[in-house]
């Protein structure tokens, strides 16, 4: 059984330091704290800078005495995630994991782990190599990757649910959609006119 | 002539006879307040008991002429204690004396000493009578003999100044009145307990505010009485509750986590500690953690080891185990001087048994689940149940896989 009281009290402690550390973790959907989303924003200085990554966090049974499941939705270029699950070779999340750490502090080990690539003990073999061998190419990739995946979510929403609230969408709609959809535009006018 | 003695019950404001009461309802009246418990030789309050603890003659000069009777009785009954006592004769006389005597001059003074303390063999009955009356005049207004208000012990006296017992000195850590001026005995011995009380209760108030850093909620404000406990680890200083870091140690080494490396470890600082101590308070320095350990670990010492078994059983801690090896006559070890040998471990199961082996650790560690003797064969799980048949003799391996897969 999870340890619900201190998941509640991890995502309080979490949305108030917000403003400091930029990490967000809601629950997928309502009433189900077993099953998150963590957001956590690319750190200055790496070529994941400017980008926002979201992050699929699943709680096992025995949580807090057993390590979340974390897993990139976000496509990511690094040597230390899957190009292709998302999936995150961090020790803290494995066989390093205390039940005195918490989902914010995992993010964040997670978020230093971007900065840091660990690329001796890749998760994904193309990408390790590829930071090895060929340093400037790795580091154009992941810029396009940041640019191409980790921007287009969340950033300017307002300004999408304008240009829906044009077409003649009511606006809590249209955020709604929005938000359903991942930010994509196009996507949620198409639930919109579904739906 | 009964309504001499104050009444009891009138003194706490609280006697339900009214004026029909066989005592006075007067304050002018001397009290008896006298511990009939401590006359009859063991009075439970010890030097908290809210009554007189004098002895019997002592009675007999407060109380009024009208119950020498009574006070004779109680001179009676405590004289089979004395068998040096050839004749109450003396007691009996004294009394008649005595509290004539006192009942007019100075009722609330004691004799020097206890009735039961004199000699009463008839040679010196006479010596003795001269002395007890005559130290009795110039040293009865002893102040060290005399009790001190329990009003004013208690926190408050109704009758202030005019109190005719003594109003004992504020104890510094109490606030109360409740020092006795002139026993310094019993002012150290107040001023200790009040001491340590005093820190308990300080110690108490600190561990209340302390989270246990896995479930983030305070120790002693859990919700059930088993788990407002602290979890205390014997290399480091980080808190827990007993409950959660005894969950994390006992939590199966899956996904690769190493028994020694991760789940021995303190969460936060990765410290080994190989064992836990309960404890329902925090502590803030050393010296106090090194008190709550040792006194955990005699605590321990007293309780028989379930695996030495009275000498029949393989302890896996050896000389170092917590629990007492009291070796049985007759025993294993009695007879032979060295601990029952161990089955040879059954084919391809090295693995297991060593996880036997450590969930037995963590069992050991769990003193409250402890009994003694009683081995619990319903709740062994198959691991436990196999090591279980190995110490009785029998190769698990022998038995097929299905049997042992309950």
């Amino acid at each position: 059984m999870v340890d619900f009281a201190r998941v509640q009290k991890e995502l309080q402690e979490c949305s108030r330091d917000i403003e400091r550390s930029g990490i967000k973790v809601v629950p997928k959907s309502d009433g189900n704290l077993a099953h998150l989303v963590g957001t956590i924003p690319g750190p200055i200085g790496t070529p994941y800078e400017g980008g926002t990554f979201q992050i699929d966090i699943a709680l096992p049974d025995a949580y807090p005495f057993e390590p979340p499941k974390m897993q990139f939705t976000t496509k990511v270029w690094h040597p230390n995630i899957s190009s292709q699950s998302g999936a995150i070779c961090l020790d803290i999340l494995k066989d390093q994991w205390s039940p005195a750490l918490t989902l914010k502090t995992a993010l964040l080990s997670v978020q230093a782990l971007l900065s840091a690539p660990q690329p001796d003990d890749p998760q994904d073999a193309v990408v390790a190599q590829q930071y090895l061998r060929d340093y400037q190419t790795f580091v154009g990739t992941a810029r396009y990757w940041t640019e191409s995946f980790a921007k287009t979510s969340s950033l300017g929403i307002d300004e999408k649910v304008k240009r829906l609230v044009e077409m003649g969408f009511p606006e809590s709609r249209a955020r709604s959609a929005l938000e359903t959809v991942g930010g994509d535009e196009n996507l949620a006018l198409e639930n919109l006119c579904s739906g | 002539m009964a309504k001499r003695v104050l009444c009891k019950f009138f003194a706490h404001g609280a006697c339900l006879k009214g004026e029909h009461c066989e005592f006075s309802h007067d304050w002018k009246d001397p009290s008896n307040n006298i511990c009939t418990f401590y006359q009859k030789g063991a009075c439970a309050f010890g030097s908290r008991c809210r009554y007189e603890h004098v002895k019997a003659s002592r009675a007999q000069s407060s109380g009024s002429s009208s119950s020498a009777n009574s006070h004779q009785s109680l001179a009676f009954d405590s004289a089979p204690a004395h068998p040096s006592r050839t004749a109450s004769s003396g007691v009996a006389l004294v009394p008649g004396t005595l509290s004539e005597l006192s009942a007019f001059s100075s009722p609330f003074l004691p004799p020097p000493k206890p009735a039961w303390s004199d000699s009463l063999d008839d040679g010196d009955v006479d010596q003795n009578e001269d002395d007890d009356v005559g130290v009795g005049e110039t040293r009865s207004a002893r102040p060290a003999d005399r009790a001190i208000c329990s009003f004013a012990a208690a926190g408050n006296c109704p009758r202030g100044e005019k109190c005719p017992h003594i109003h004992g000195d504020i104890c510094p850590s109490c606030g109360k009145h409740c020092l006795h001026p002139y026993r310094p005995v019993e002012r150290e011995e107040h001023m200790r307990t009040c001491e340590e009380k005093h820190k308990h209760l300080e110690a108490l108030k600190r561990s209340q505010e302390i989270e246990c850093s896995v479930c983030l909620e305070r120790v002693l404000s859990k919700p059930t009485v088993a788990e407002r406990k602290f979890g205390i680890l014997s290399e480091c200083d980080h808190p827990f509750c007993i409950s959660c870091i005894r969950n994390w140690r006992s939590s199966s080494p899956t996904s690769g986590m190493d028994v020694n490396s991760a789940l021995r470890a303190c969460p936060i600082c990765r410290k080994l500690s190989y064992f836990v101590i309960p404890s329902v308070i925090w502590y803030s320095t050393k010296e106090e953690k090194e008190e709550i350990v040792d006194s955990y670990k005699a605590r321990l010492r007293s309780i028989d080891c379930k695996h030495f078994d009275f000498g029949n059983g393989n302890c896996p801690f050896g000389t170092s185990c917590f629990y007492k090896h009291t070796v049985k006559p007759g025993s294993y070890v009695w007879k032979f001087h060295r601990p029952p040998p161990r089955r040879p471990p059954p084919r391809r199961s090295d693995i297991v048994q060593m996880d036997a082996l450590y969930q037995m650790f963590e069992h050991l560690e769990e003193l409250e689940d402890y009994t003694p003797g009683d081995l619990d064969i319903e709740g062994l799980n198959p691991l436990e149940m196999q090591f279980l048949l190995m110490q009785l003799g029998f190769d698990p391996s022998d038995s097929s896989d299905d049997e042992l897969n309950f």
